[in-house]
């Protein structure tokens, strides 16, 4: 196991890099495990206080439970919350029919980008992790965004040590990934230590969990027991499924994921 | 433990197959990746490769070379490993220090019918400047060869010889296939005159060894906590303990630790790498150095650095911005002492009036005041980039004039 203290530290060390870098960054909730996780971070790196905005990206396709869980975590943790809607796409009925990449890129990427020219936000916190997918493995931890939102994955900046580069022409934003480095199981493992708050749609009810959650229709469970978090810790010792698995939109052609990323997808 | 490692090379010498081999022997591949990459491999018409594990853009599997640095990780059977996968071509030199700069461990990939190219030697130099001592040499595609046990001893010959010019001593060498498994994860049965360890094994003896260093804390930033100035920042090295006498550079401040906070908790001490917060009733700034008023950090307006180029050129004369911990001072470029040739380490000219991108020298830098250390002393400290409206270069400290 990666050393849990390693890990934490070397999170908080990257939020108040970004905290001290930018005028005005603002942190990603999806509400699952490990935004939740990034967010008790957050808690931790600034003695109890988030002192930024959390942005929660709603498509109107999240679980109904996904909003409960947000509502009581925000109220409990006094959050600054924001909520990311792409109203005129949803108004047009916008839903996975239209194809994952399309849906994926009208109801997150560009209600995120809509969000941000409204508040001005220069830096993004963001819960990604190299172990997830193949693509988010080649992230930096600061990572430059265009103002047209595009990553150019070809040409990423030198980052060396722990000198991540924070310099932002106008109308452009950072992408800071705070948690780049920790595995699936070291956040399971950090959610067990901690006793943090993680939505019980994880806990397998009749041999069926959610292992990562997103939007409803393109959002599948797996085939587990395990129902509590003793039970996912151990299950992921030894599984040799993806974590993404249930996750519609990584699959639907090959490279989805880089060209939805390239325009600006988490 | 956790150990970091870095797979340098060549273009095409098989770093990210090696790597891809070894996630594969370790069954750290996840269930049904082996297809997808089959069934990617079969749509762009190309042979399935263990690279393919690791170079997930399109176009590195269309060209069939590593753009931009990986980070995967497997576990061995004492060791967790973090591998980082590089990038062997000239251009991505900005991505393959990217992925060096937090390795403990380096093992270099050399190709058995190719043996040292322009990256080897270069990929050599750069692991040498970042401070990694423990080297380790893959000789790969020993299939190529026919497993012939003379073509392994005489790149081992050859590669020696460039590793001693670096100052790396008593190397171990690895005759293996990394494309076929043999001494990579498993022992081969097809070089029986081979009696050494596997890749696996000889990684699997890696320790690290932390030896004891004076304290240096760098300071982040300054919190309001409770109606109480809390200075937060990281411990680079050393030990914190409350109530120690503590000086602050280059602000010159003094104080005493009075206390040591994190959330809900406060601490008697703190170490190396621990994120905390201090309350000092002094006021310091972000980018001070903070140490034992018995083993203080010296400011220093002038030092001699050793530094790679990524940017396009840097000429004597040149105001840039130089970033050490969490200081950023502006610089300028004194004198440029020699110009060191980054494929072989050799100096390739005294004083020359500029360098240029993937070059390396000695410099002299002139800055505002801030708190470095040598490299081979205080490496969190003795380390820096260099900032021209991007990250362009990267560097280590020589020699301090205090």
């Amino acid at each position: 196991m990666l050393d849990l203290k390693d890990l934490e530290n070397q999170t908080i060390y990257i939020l108040r890099e970004a905290y001290a870098e930018f005028k005005r960054p603002a942190v990603l909730w999806s509400t699952g495990k490990d935004s939740t996780t990034m967010l008790w971070l957050c808690k931790k790196a600034f003695f109890g206080k988030i002192p930024f905005p959390v942005i929660h990206i709603d498509t109107g396709y999240k679980f109904k439970q996904m909003y409960g869980f947000r509502d009581s975590i925000a109220r409990e943790w006094g959050l600054d919350l924001v909520i990311a809607k792409n109203q005129e796409a949803m108004k047009e009925g916008v839903g996975p029919r239209d194809g994952k990449f399309e849906c994926c890129t009208k109801l997150k990427t560009e209600a995120l980008k809509k969000c941000l020219e409204e508040n001005g936000f220069d830096a993004l916190i963001l819960a990604i992790r190299r172990d997830e997918h193949g693509i988010r493995a080649k992230e930096r931890y600061f990572s430059p965004r265009d103002e047209d939102f595009k990553w150019n994955y070809k040409d990423q900046p030198l980052e060396m040590w722990d000198q991540y580069q924070s310099i932002t022409e106008d109308k452009t934003h950072t992408r800071v990934h705070p948690i780049l480095h920790w595995r699936e199981l070291d956040v399971w493992e950090y959610v067990k230590q901690e006793k943090t708050p993680v939505n019980p749609m994880y806990f397998a009810r009749n041999g069926k969990r959610y292992r990562s959650l997103g939007c409803e229709p393109c959002t599948s469970t797996i085939d587990s027991e395990a129902s509590t978090i003793d039970e996912i810790v151990e299950e992921l010792r030894v599984t040799r499924i993806a974590e993404r698995s249930g996750r519609a939109q990584d699959k639907e052609k090959a490279f989805t994921m880089q060209k939805l990323r390239a325009l600006g997808y988490m | 433990m956790n150990i970091n490692v870095v797979i340098v090379g060549h273009v095409d010498h098989g770093k990210s197959t090696l790597i891809g081999r070894l996630l594969y022997d370790s069954d750290s591949i996840k269930e049904g990746r082996v297809e997808e990459i089959q069934k990617l491999a079969e749509e762009y018409k190309k042979r399935f490769e263990f690279a393919y594990f690791l170079d997930s853009f399109d176009d590195e599997l269309k060209e069939e070379r590593t753009i931009d640095t990986t980070g995967v990780m497997f576990k061995g059977e004492k060791n967790l490993y973090s591998i980082t996968d590089v990038p062997g071509h000239k251009e991505f030199i900005k991505n393959m220090l990217t992925g060096a700069s937090h390795a403990d461990v380096a093992v270099l990939v050399v190709a058995a019918d190719e043996g040292i190219q322009e990256q080897t030697g270069r990929h050599t130099f750069l692991i040498h400047m970042l401070g990694i001592k423990q080297l380790f040499v893959v000789v790969n595609k020993m299939d190529a060869v026919g497993y012939r046990e003379e073509v392994f001893q005489d790149t081992r010959d050859k590669v020696a010889q460039l590793l001693a010019s670096f100052g790396y001593q008593d190397v171990p060498f690895i005759p293996g296939s990394a494309m076929e498994g043999d001494n990579i994860y498993k022992s081969s049965v097809r070089m029986e005159w081979y009696k050494g360890p596997t890749l696996i094994e000889v990684l699997d003896e890696v320790e690290i060894s932390k030896e004891p260093k004076p304290l240096r804390f760098v300071v982040q930033d300054t919190y309001k906590v409770d109606s109480e100035s809390v200075v937060v920042g990281r411990i680079e090295s050393g030990t914190l303990r409350k109530g120690d006498s503590v000086v602050f550079q280059p602000s010159g401040v003094r104080g005493k630790i009075r206390n040591i906070r994190v959330f809900q908790s406060e601490l008697q001490q703190a170490e190396r790498g621990d994120s905390i917060g201090i309350v000092v009733d002094r006021e310091v700034k972000r980018g001070d150095v903070c140490g034992l008023v018995e083993a203080p950090p010296i400011p220093t307006e002038e030092f001699l650095g050793e530094a790679v180029l990524l940017g396009k050129s840097l000429r004597a004369g040149d105001r840039l911005e130089l970033r050490c911990a969490t200081r950023r001072v502006s610089c300028q470029i004194k004198e440029i002492r020699e110009k060191i040739n980054s494929e072989t380490g050799e100096v390739m000219g005294r004083h020359p009036a500029e360098i240029n991108e993937n070059e390396a020298a000695t410099i002299l830098f002139a800055t505002a005041p801030l708190v470095v250390e040598k490299f081979s002393e205080i490496p969190e400290l003795g380390r820096f980039v260099l900032v021209k409206d991007k990250n362009i270069g990267a560097g280590v400290v020589l020699e301090t004039t205090n």
